[in-house]
C-alpha cells in the first residue's frame, strides 16, 4: 500500500511538472542582447564608452533621430523648444512639463543644472571634451567656482545656456550621451553608488535597471513614469556578456539572442554563414565614421611631405576593404566620414593606388632603398584592425618599405599613442556628433591633440584655423572653411592616410519587427528603437 | 598545530612579496589604467585631471604603503575601473569560480581515478592502452579546444546543455568537463604509475601469499599506499581551479575570478589586480597545506616526523 501511495506520488508531481512545463508563461517581450564584455559604469560622466544603458534610461535635451533613408536630423526631446541668440552664445531652452524620473519626480531645470555642474565637478569626470564650451566651465574644472556661470535656471521648465564663444556643433552636442539629463535629488543621495547599484541609478528614459551582474548580464524594465508611450517596444531588455566570440556566434543562431551585432564575429563567419543563410535577416546601417592610418612626422622619414605621399599612394585601400569588410564601405578621401555634416565627394581622387608612383616618390625623396617601419597594431582590438595592418604591411614591402607589426596591449598602445612616439597605427573615428568639428578638432585642432595622437602635425596656422572654424557663425563660411582645411592637410600636407566609411551590420532574429540602429551606427543603441513582435 | 600556525605564518612574507611584486611589475609595464578609462578621447588637462583623482600622481612607495596599510585593514581598495570595493567584487565573483572548481575537480577525480586504477590492474593489456592513450589526449589536448568541441557538440548540434552559463548546474557540467579534462588526464596517468609501483612491492607479495583476493590486496593494501602522491596532486588541482580558469570562464560566459584577473591586467586596474592575486594566492597557499595535512592524516611516518 505504501509503495503505491509512493508511485501516485511521484506519478502526480511528474504529470503536474510536465503541465508546468508545457504552459508558457506569459513573460512579455523580452529583447536578448549581447555584449562582448561588460560595462564598467552605469555613470555616463564617467565612461567614454559604455553608451548602451546612459542611452535608454536617460533622457537628453535634444535627440538625433535616423531617417529611413539612412539620413539624421536633430530633433527636439525633452526640451520642447529652443532659441539661439543671435550672437551664437546664448541658448534659451523650454522643458517639456510631463518628464518624470523612475522614482516618480518631475524632471526640471534644477536637474539640468545639476547635470551639467557636475560633468565639470565630479574629480573622475571624463565628459568634458565636447561641453568645456560652456562659459564658466573651466573653472568648475579648476576648482575656483562651485556654479556653472554659463547655466541660469528660470524656473522649473525654462533655463539658458551661454558659452564662451560661437561653437556651431553645440545642439548636436546636446544630443550626445554626455549630456545625459540625471536626478538632482539622486545624485545627491547616491554619491559613488550612482552608475554602479541598479536601484540608485535613476532616469527618465524609456527604461530603468533591474539587476546587474558583473560579467554576466544586465537587465532593464520599463520606467513606468516614461512619457513616451511604450507602443511595440520591449518589456525587458537583457544584456548578456559573451567574452568568447564564437560562442556569441552559436548563442546567436540557437535563438538566445535577438540582434547579433557583427562587429563581434568574426568577418569571415559574417561573409561565409551571415550574408549567405541569413542575408534576408541582416541590417547595414552607415557608419559615420572613418578608418585611417597615421604617419607620426616626427620619426624619419615620415617628416618628408614626398615619403607621406608615397604611402598613401602605396597602401590599397580598395583592396582591404574588399578582402577584410566584404566591400560593406566606401573609400574616403577626406578626413569627414562619407554621410556626416561637411563630408563632400569633391575630394575622391586625392589617394590614388599607385605602387609605382610611390616608388619614384620614395627615390625622389632619397629612399630608393626603402627604410624601416614599425606598425603599431592594438592586440585587444578586432581581427579586422590587424587585418588592416597586414595588407598595408604587404603594400609596403611592394614599395620596398620594410613594415613591420608590433603587438601592444590595449593599454600600452594607448600609452604608446599618447606620448607622441608610435610611427603608425590604424583605428576608426566614430563622429560623437554630427559636425565636422568633432574629427579635425580631434586629431588637427591643437598641437597638444595631434602630439596626443602621435600625428605630430607641424603646421601651427592650419592647427589655428581649425579651432577658430568652430566660432565662425555663417554656416556656409564655416562649411568652405572645412572643406578648405582638409584639402590642406589630406591632399597637400599628406598628414594623414583616410580609408574608408565602413557599414555597421547586424543580424535580426525572427521576433523583431523593425530596428532603428545608432544614428552614427554605434554598437551602443538606444533599446526604445526596437519594436517586437 | 604548532606546524599549521607557523605555516600560517609562513605565508604573510609570501603575501608581502606577492604585492610587491604585483606592484612594481605593473609599474613597469606601459600603459596606465587613466589611458583606457579616457580611451580614444584625449586631452592633457584631463588626463593630468584623473591622475590626481585616482592618487596616481603619489610617489610609488607612498602609493604602496597606503596600499599594504589598507590591506592590513582588509580594506582592499576601490577598483579605478569599476569604481566599487575590491572586495565586493571579488566575493561576487568566487562563488561562480568555486562552483565551476568543486564541479570540474570531481569530475577529474571520478574519472582519473577509475581509469588510472583499471589501466594498472591491466597493465600492458589492451584496456590500460586504451586509457593510456586517451589520458593522454586528457594532459595534452589544451582546454580551449575542449571547451569549443564540448560546446558545439553537446550544446549546440545536440541540445544536451545550456550553450553557455544561466548559474544552474546543469550549465555547469560542460565547463566543469573542459577544466576537469586536463586533471583527469594527469591524475590517471599518475595513479596508473603509482598503483603498479606499489604492486611490485614485498608487502604485496605478502598479501598475496596470505591468500587475500586480487581485489582486497589492491583496495585494502595497494591502494592506500599509491594514492599518496595522488592525493597532494589533487589538493593542488583544486586550489589552482579555485584561482579561475580564464579560458573556461569566457567560452561559458561564467562571470568568475579568472575573467576578473584578465581585465585588470587589461586596464591596468592595480587594486582589483593585487585584490584577485592576493586572494588567489592565499587560496593556493591553504591548498597546499590542505594537500600537507592530508599527508599527514594518511601517512603516520609524516605524522611521526613533525
Amino acid at each position: 500500500m505504501k509503495i503505491r501511495s509512493l508511485l501516485t506520488t511521484i506519478m502526480v508531481s511528474v504529470l503536474t511538472a510536465a503541465a508546468a512545463v508545457s504552459v508558457p508563461a506569459d513573460e512579455g517581450k523580452v529583447l536578448k542582447l549581447a555584449w562582448s564584455k561588460d560595462i564598467q559604469t552605469m555613470d555616463v560622466h564617467r565612461t567614454t564608452d559604455n553608451y548602451a544603458v546612459p542611452l535608454s534610461i536617460f533622457d537628453r535635451l535634444l535627440e538625433v533621430e535616423r531617417k529611413e533613408d539612412g539620413s539624421s536630423e536633430l530633433v527636439n526631446s525633452i526640451a520642447k523648444e529652443y532659441t539661439v541668440s543671435e550672437d551664437g552664445l546664448t541658448y534659451s531652452f523650454t522643458l517639456r512639463d510631463d518628464v518624470y524620473f523612475s522614482d516618480g519626480t518631475q524632471l526640471t531645470a534644477e536637474d539640468v543644472e545639476a547635470t551639467f555642474t557636475r560633468m565639470f565637478a565630479l574629480k573622475d569626470s571624463v565628459q568634458t571634451d565636447f561641453t568645456t564650451c560652456i562659459k564658466g566651465a573651466q573653472d568648475l574644472l579648476d576648482g575656483k567656482a562651485d556654479k556653472l556661470a554659463g547655466l541660469t535656471v528660470k524656473d522649473a521648465t525654462h533655463f539658458d545656456i551661454t558659452l564662451e564663444e560661437p561653437f556651431a556643433g553645440f545642439l548636436s552636442v546636446l544630443a550626445t550621451p554626455t549630456c545625459c539629463i540625471m536626478s538632482k535629488k539622486n545624485l545627491e543621495e547616491a554619491g559613488d553608488d550612482f552608475g554602479m547599484v541598479p536601484e540608485k541609478t535613476i532616469g527618465s528614459g524609456p527604461y530603468m535597471v533591474k539587476e546587474w551582474k558583473t560579467n554576466d548580464s544586465l537587465t532593464l524594465v520599463r520606467n513606468p513614469h516614461s512619457w513616451k508611450e511604450p507602443g511595440n517596444t520591449p518589456d525587458e531588455v537583457v544584456y548578456k556578456v559573451y567574452p568568447e566570440a564564437a560562442s556569441m556566434n552559436m548563442a546567436f543562431q540557437n535563438g538566445d539572442i535577438d540582434i547579433l551585432d557583427c562587429d563581434f564575429i568574426d568577418s569571415s563567419i559574417v561573409q561565409s554563414v551571415y550574408q549567405t543563410q541569413y542575408a534576408d535577416k541582416m541590417v547595414a546601417v552607415n557608419r559615420l565614421g572613418t578608418y585611417y592610418i597615421t604617419m607620426n612626422t616626427q620619426v624619419k622619414p615620415m617628416d618628408d611631405v614626398r615619403v607621406r605621399k608615397a604611402l598613401q599612394m602605396a597602401i590599397n585601400r580598395q583592396g582591404i576593404l574588399d578582402a577584410v569588410f566584404g566591400g560593406n564601405g566606401v573609400l574616403v578621401d577626406g578626413i569627414y566620414p562619407a554621410g556626416s555634416i561637411g563630408y563632400t565627394e569633391d575630394n575622391q581622387g586625392w589617394l590614388k593606388y599607385d605602387p609605382e608612383g610611390a616608388k619614384k616618390l620614395l627615390a625622389e625623396a632619397g629612399y630608393e632603398n626603402g627604410f624601416e617601419l614599425e606598425l603599431a597594431a592594438d592586440s585587444s582590438a578586432s581581427a579586422n584592425r590587424a587585418a588592416i595592418l597586414q595588407v598595408f604591411e604587404q603594400n609596403l614591402q611592394e614599395i620596398g618599405v620594410k613594415a613591420h607589426i608590433e603587438n601592444y596591449d590595449e593599454s600600452g598602445w594607448l600609452a604608446k599613442r599618447k606620448s607622441g612616439e608610435m610611427s603608425s597605427f590604424t583605428s576608426p573615428w566614430t563622429l560623437d556628433y554630427n559636425d565636422p568639428s568633432n574629427i579635425i578638432d580631434t586629431f588637427f585642432g591643437s598641437a597638444e591633440s595631434t602630439k596626443g595622437r602621435s600625428i605630430n602635425y607641424e603646421d601651427t596656422d592650419v592647427m589655428a584655423r581649425v579651432a577658430a572654424a568652430r566660432a565662425i557663425t555663417d554656416e556656409k563660411e564655416r562649411m568652405a572653411e572645412y572643406a578648405a582645411l582638409e584639402k590642406k592637410i589630406v591632399e597637400e600636407d599628406a598628414a594623414w592616410i583616410p580609408l574608408f566609411s565602413l557599414q555597421h551590420q547586424y543580424v535580426l532574429s525572427d521576433r523583431i519587427e523593425h530596428f532603428v540602429p545608432h544614428w552614427a551606427g554605434y554598437s551602443d543603441f538606444n533599446v526604445y528603437g526596437v519594436t517586437m513582435k | 598545530m604548532k606546524r599549521v600556525l607557523k605555516r600560517l605564518l609562513s605565508m604573510i612574507p609570501v603575501l608581502l612579496g606577492v604585492m610587491l611584486l604585483i606592484f612594481i611589475m605593473l609599474r613597469i609595464i606601459p600603459g596606465d589604467p587613466v589611458s583606457i578609462l579616457l580611451g580614444e578621447h584625449y586631452s592633457q588637462d584631463t588626463i593630468d585631471r584623473l591622475t590626481k583623482a585616482m592618487n596616481l600622481d603619489k610617489p610609488l612607495m607612498q602609493q604602496f604603503f597606503s596600499y599594504v596599510l589598507g590591506v592590513l585593514h582588509g580594506d582592499l581598495g576601490v577598483s579605478y575601473i569599476m569604481k566599487r570595493p575590491v572586495t565586493d567584487i571579488i566575493l561576487q565573483a568566487f562563488p561562480h569560480t568555486v562552483k565551476l572548481a568543486v564541479m570540474a575537480a570531481l569530475f577529474a577525480w571520478v574519472i582519473g581515478l577509475l581509469t588510472g586504477i583499471v589501466a594498472a590492474v591491466t597493465q600492458n593489456r589492451p584496456p590500460d592502452r586504451i586509457f593510456m592513450t586517451l589520458s593522454l589526449a586528457g594532459v595534452s589536448v589544451p582546454i580551449f579546444m575542449v571547451a569549443l568541441a564540448l560546446q558545439y557538440f553537446l550544446a549546440f548540434k545536440v541540445k544536451l546543455f545550456p550553450l553557455t552559463s544561466d548559474g544552474s548546474l546543469k550549465s555547469m557540467i560542460l565547463p566543469a568537463i573542459a577544466l576537469g579534462w586536463n586533471s583527469a588526464g594527469s591524475i590517471a596517468r599518475m595513479t596508473r604509475s603509482s598503483l603498479i609501483e606499489v604492486m611490485q612491492s614485498d608487502y604485496i607479495d605478502t598479501a598475496r601469499a596470505k591468500g587475500l583476493r586480487r581485489g582486497a590486496v589492491i583496495f585494502g593494501h595497494a591502494l592506500k599506499n599509491a594514492m599518496l602522491p595522488v592525493i597532494t596532486m589533487m589538493a593542488l588541482q583544486l586550489s589552482s581551479m579555485m584561482s579561475g580558469a580564464v579560458i573556461t570562464e569566457s567560452v561559458f560566459s561564467i562571470p568568475g575570478i579568472g575573467r576578473l584577473a584578465t581585465d585588470a591586467v587589461q586596464n591596468r586596474d592595480m587594486p582589483l589586480l593585487q585584490g584577485t592575486i592576493l586572494f588567489t594566492t592565499v587560496i593556493v597557499i591553504l591548498g597546499n597545506l590542505l594537500a600537507d595535512f592530508l599527508y599527514a592524516v594518511l601517512d603516520p611516518r609524516i605524522r611521526r616526523e613533525a
